[in-house]
Parts: structure tokens; C-alpha cells; sequence
């Protein structure tokens, strides 16, 4: 079994997934209270315009037939129309707000994975000192606190003290968000402290185990600078777990890029989804849910990926199980 | 228990976490009963004061209800939803992950094909949606449905610590003397790994008050006029300029409490750790 086998079982074991995802969340949604057709033509609709409406849309199908016909519909690109905005095709709303979030999410990347692994690097190298008493609470402080309540603190002081950011973090209409880049500062922030609470830790932990590592031992015996040991030698056993846990807590970015949307009104998907699920719009939630599945099965595949990579036991082998 | 005492006083950070924790279930146990003002009673000539006004030791929000009152009565829901999602969710996770792990080979395969799917969409996502789709949460529901989305995590727990110890002698000796599964399972296994199982259960509460306040925050937790610490934030975010404390001061509860139960779950995890 070797590396190019894995990747393809993994994108294997994906398409399965999503399968059994997509059927999941179309029957999730059949159970919801409310009747589509009322929901488009509203309350005051007469019980034939409502039964001409679900013929017509067929809704009157068998649900295998509807999930085959919406399915279908996903492998050519169509994700359906909003039913809220009034039949709105999904494609014109999605892809820009994905993209708003795929921006944010990557500010929030290129902050907390260098910020926690430089920390957790100096507190695992200087185990049980005071910089590391320091870093592991704050670590341990930030680990379960959710975004929205150190959303709020940022907000309170860099927004509403010192006026440097805006409170909330909308786009004006006609302009983009790359003229207006100040505004993903203190969401980007919010997700940091969660993820840096994981990161860091396992950065932490893995350091100091491959710092009492013999290997390590014999090139500071031999005299090599004890910096140079550490970034030559350590850093690349060391990161290892950290890709990893990254990888694992991906997850908790996308639940993180909701709350920190909602909270700063910035138009992402996170914020989009949740409107499709305060307005009962079927399609759009199907939508959402099915892209966030996606993308984070993606980024687990890349992490996995990039861990094979780095890892010439794994380059070598395969997946070792 | 002297080894734990002993523990203590060398985690100072400990000690305040208990602290905390102790601090607001007596909050939530006799707060309500000495409260000046109602969590729901709108006082209309005192709206958005700042704190220490007229009685309101914290101030209030935009409708002249009590941030105080409202903080200590939310404590009620928010603390018994996550500690009943803390312990279902390990319990499902125990009853899952052991069964996939002692009975193995087919059984164990479906449950980690399983988890995997359970695990492909993030837990607050399924559990913003699947609440959001069902509407109007109660105590059960958000319950029930926040455990769930914690199964993945929780089994492999269980699963894992099994494993440890499947192959130990005294498992044979059980199924020699002809023991059920469930006996072996839960009378001679578990007792042994207890430990790790309790440092997830610990942790678990904390993530359990992250989830609900994120999902009270949402506006898919508990409904009005049940006080959410979560819902509390973003009501009253669009004030933050004018009444800061507003917002503030739930954010600071669920901050305290979140922090409190974490050094309470890092101790728990040294002293049984250590133990082993």
C-alpha cells in the first residue's frame, strides 16, 4: 500500500461520505415542520394555487424521486433556488459569500498557526518555567471559550475604547471586501484565541517529548547550538501532532466562522446559513450544510495529505493501521 | 483523598476554578430567592442604566430588565444543560465505544465508519441546524441533540480506553467463569478505565457550556423567557456603545465559568494521570 493508494482510498471513503450526508440532510429537512408551497405563495394562498404550486415543483413525488431530482441537480452544478428571496438561484447567493468566509478563515489561519506554534515552541522548550506557566494558562484559559464572548471583548476595547475597528463588520454596497480588509481584524482575532488554546497545547506537549528525545540529546552533546537544535532537528518531529490537531480542529473553525459572522454581521456564509434557517428556506440549508461538509472533508484530506507528506514513514508505507 | 488535598495545594489555579464552580451553583441554587428585582420585570424609568443605579447592582438592558437577575437565573439553564450533556453524551459514548470495542471486527468497523460520517459535519453546525429545523428548544431537546453531536468524540474515548485493557487476564478469567458481556463490559472493565473516561466527561463540561451558550447566542437555545447567557450577548451587542455592561457582563459569566471548569478539568486530568 503506498501514498498515492491512500490518497485515493481517502477520496474513496469521501464520495461515500457525502453521499450519506446529502441523503441525511434531505431527510433532516423533509421533517421540518411547514409546507413549501405555503411558504412561497404565503398564507393567504387558496388550496388550489398551493396544490397547482406543488405539482408543478413536485412536491407531490415520492421522496426518493425528489432526493434523486435534487441530487441530480447537485452533480450538475444546480443547487436549487432560494425559496426566502424568491426563487433566487443559490449559485448567484453562495459563492460570493463563501468566498467572504474562505477569507476570513484564511486571516484567522495565517494568525493563529504561526502565533500558537511559535508559543507553543517557547513553552515546551522552556517546560515548567514562568513564560511557560504563562502560555499553558492562557492556552488552557481560551481553550473553551466561545467566540462570541471574546468577540464581544475585542469589540469593547479595540472598537468601542480605542476606535480602532469597526463594531460591526459589514461591506458597503458597491465596494469589496479587499477595500475594506480592516474590517476581518477583530473576527479573525475571535477564532484565534479558540484555536490557539488546542494548537499551542499539542505544540507544547510534542515539543517537550521530542526534546527529551535521545537523538536530541546527542546533537546538544555534541555541541551544536542549542537554537539550531531546536530548528533544524526538533521543529520537524515536533510539528507533526500540531498538523494534525490543526486538521482535527477545523471542524470547530467552520461552528467558530458562524457565531464570529453573526456576531459581527459580516457577510459570510456562516451568517448565510443562518438566515436560510431563520427564514425555513429548505433549499438554501440543504445547500450550506452540503458545501460546509465539503470543504471541511477537504481540508481534513489536505491535512492528511500534507501529514504523509512530512512524515517519510507514512511517504513510504502508506496509512500504517 | 489526602493524595488529592495534596495535589490541591500545590494548584493554586485549581483552587479558584472550584472556586467559581462552587461560586455559581450556589448562584443558581439560592441567587434567585434574594434578588431584588425579577429576571423578566421591565422597569420602564430605569432603562440602560449603569450599574449601581436604583438598585441595579449591574445595570440594565435596553428594557429596563435586570442584568443581575437575568445572569443569576440564567445560570440555572445553562449550568443544568451542559452537566446533563456532559454525562449523556459520555454515557452514550461509554455504552458505543465499549461495545464496539469488545465485541471488534465487524461491529467495531460499522461504528468507526460511522463516527466518521457523524464527524464530517462539524458539531455546532449539526446541532445549529438540526435544533434550528425542529425549533423551539427545550431543556430535552437541546439536551439530547448537543450529546449526540458529542457521541464522535466521546466513543473514541470510551473505544480507545477499552482497548487498553480487552487482552488483561482478568477479562479471561470473567469470560471463563462465564460472565455476561454486560457484566464483563461494565462491572470488570470499566472500573479499571474509569480514569480517562472521567478527564473527558470534565473537559466535555466545559465544551458542553461553549456549545450552549454558542447555540443560545444563535438564537436556536433555550427560548425567551428563559434568560440565556448567549442570547443575552447578542441582544444586547447592538448597545454595546451606550450600556456596555450589557453585553459585558454575561460575556464575562460565560467566561469565568468556561475558564473555571477548564482548570477544573486540567487538575482532574493530572491528579488520575498521575495516579496510573
Amino acid at each position: 500500500m503506498n501514498f498515492t493508494f491512500m490518497i485515493i482510498k481517502r477520496l474513496g471513503s469521501l464520495v461515500v461520505t457525502l453521499v450519506v450526508m446529502s441523503v441525511v440532510i434531505f431527510l433532516l429537512v423533509e421533517i421540518m415542520p411547514g409546507d413549501v408551497a405555503e411558504m412561497i405563495l404565503g398564507q393567504s394562498a387558496t388550496p388550489e394555487s398551493l396544490e397547482a404550486l406543488r405539482e408543478e415543483r413536485g412536491l407531490n413525488d415520492p421522496v426518493f424521486t425528489r432526493y434523486l431530482r435534487w441530487a441530480g441537480g447537485l452533480l450538475q452544478g444546480d443547487l436549487g433556488e432560494s425559496i426566502y428571496m424568491r426563487g433566487v438561484p443559490i449559485n448567484t447567493l453562495l459563492w460570493r459569500r463563501v468566498g467572504h468566509s474562505m477569507l476570513l478563515a484564511l486571516t484567522a489561519f495565517i494568525i493563529f498557526v504561526p502565533l500558537s506554534i511559535f508559543l507553543g515552541i517557547v513553552a515546551g522548550v522552556k517546560a515548567k518555567k514562568t513564560a511557560d506557566s504563562i502560555i499553558s494558562f492562557l492556552g488552557l484559559a481560551t481553550m473553551a471559550l466561545p467566540e462570541f464572548v471574546s468577540g464581544v471583548f475585542l469589540i469593547s476595547i479595540f472598537a468601542v475604547q480605542l476606535r480602532i475597528f469597526p463594531i460591526i463588520s459589514v461591506i458597503p454596497i458597491g465596494e469589496s471586501v479587499f477595500s475594506n480588509l480592516d474590517i476581518l481584524i477583530l473576527p479573525a482575532l475571535s477564532i484565534t484565541f479558540v484555536m490557539f488554546g488546542y494548537v499551542s497545547r499539542m505544540q507544547r506537549s510534542s515539543m517537550i517529548q521530542v526534546m527529551n528525545s535521545d537523538y536530541i540529546r546527542a546533537a546538544m552533546l555534541k555541541g551544536m547550538p542549542r537554537r539550531y537544535v531546536i530548528l533544524r532537528h526538533a521543529l520537524k518531529n515536533a510539528m507533526l501532532p500540531t498538523i494534525t490537531i490543526i486538521g482535527m480542529n477545523m471542524g470547530w473553525l467552520f461552528g467558530g466562522l458562524i457565531v464570529v459572522e453573526t456576531l459581527f454581521a459580516y457577510p459570510g456564509m456562516g451568517s448565510l446559513l443562518m438566515t436560510a434557517i431563520r427564514t425555513r428556506d429548505v433549499p438554501l440549508i440543504e445547500a450550506c450544510v452540503l458545501l460546509i461538509t465539503v470543504v471541511f472533508a477537504v481540508s481534513t484530506l489536505i491535512t492528511d495529505v500534507m501529514y504523509g507528506f512530512l512524515n517519510p514513514r507514512i511517504r513510504f508505507q502508506g496509512d500504517v493501521q | 483523598m489526602k493524595y488529592i488535598l495534596y495535589q490541591l495545594k500545590k494548584n493554586p489555579l485549581a483552587i479558584i476554578g472550584i472556586a467559581i464552580i462552587v461560586f455559581w451553583v450556589l448562584a443558581a441554587f439560592i441567587g434567585p430567592s434574594v434578588l431584588t428585582y425579577t429576571h423578566t420585570e421591565m422597569d420602564s424609568l430605569n432603562q440602560m442604566v449603569s450599574p449601581g443605579v436604583s438598585g441595579h447592582v449591574l445595570g440594565t438592558d435596553a428594557l429596563g430588565r435586570d442584568i443581575l437577575s437575568r445572569i443569576i437565573v440564567g445560570s440555572r439553564s445553562i449550568l443544568t444543560v451542559a452537566l446533563l450533556t456532559s454525562m449523556v453524551s459520555t454515557l452514550l459514548g461509554i455504552v458505543l465505544g465499549f461495545s464496539a470495542a469488545y465485541f471488534g471486527g465487524k461491529i467495531d468497523q460499522t461504528f468507526l465508519r460511522m463516527m466518521d460520517i457523524m464527524m464530517a459535519i462539524p458539531p455546532l453546525v449539526l446541532s445549529m441546524v438540526v435544533l434550528g429545523i425542529l425549533g423551539g428548544s427545550s431543556i430535552m431537546s437541546l439536551t439530547l441533540i448537543v450529546s449526540i453531536a458529542f457521541i464522535p468524540a466521546t466513543a473514541r474515548v470510551s473505544r480507545g480506553s477499552l482497548l487498553t485493557c480487552k487482552n488483561n487476564e482478568y477479562v479471561d478469567a470473567a469470560r471463563i467463569r462465564g460472565e455476561s458481556h454486560i457484566y464483563i463490559m461494565f462491572v470488570e472493565i470499566l472500573p479499571n478505565t474509569i480514569g480517562p473516561i472521567i478527564v473527558e466527561a470534565t473537559a466535555r463540561f466545559a465544551y458542553s457550556i461553549m456549545m450552549v451558550a454558542s447555540l443560545g447566542f444563535l438564537g436556536v437555545g433555550l427560548q425567551p423567557p428563559t434568560p440565556d447567557w448567549g442570547m443575552m450577548v447578542i441582544e444586547n451587542k447592538q448597545i454595546i456603545t451606550d450600556a456596555p455592561w450589557a453585553v459585558l457582563y454575561p460575556a464575562a459569566a460565560i467566561a469565568s465559568l468556561v475558564i473555571a471548569i477548564s482548570l477544573f478539568s486540567d487538575f482532574v486530568s493530572k491528579v488520575l494521570i498521575h495516579e496510573q
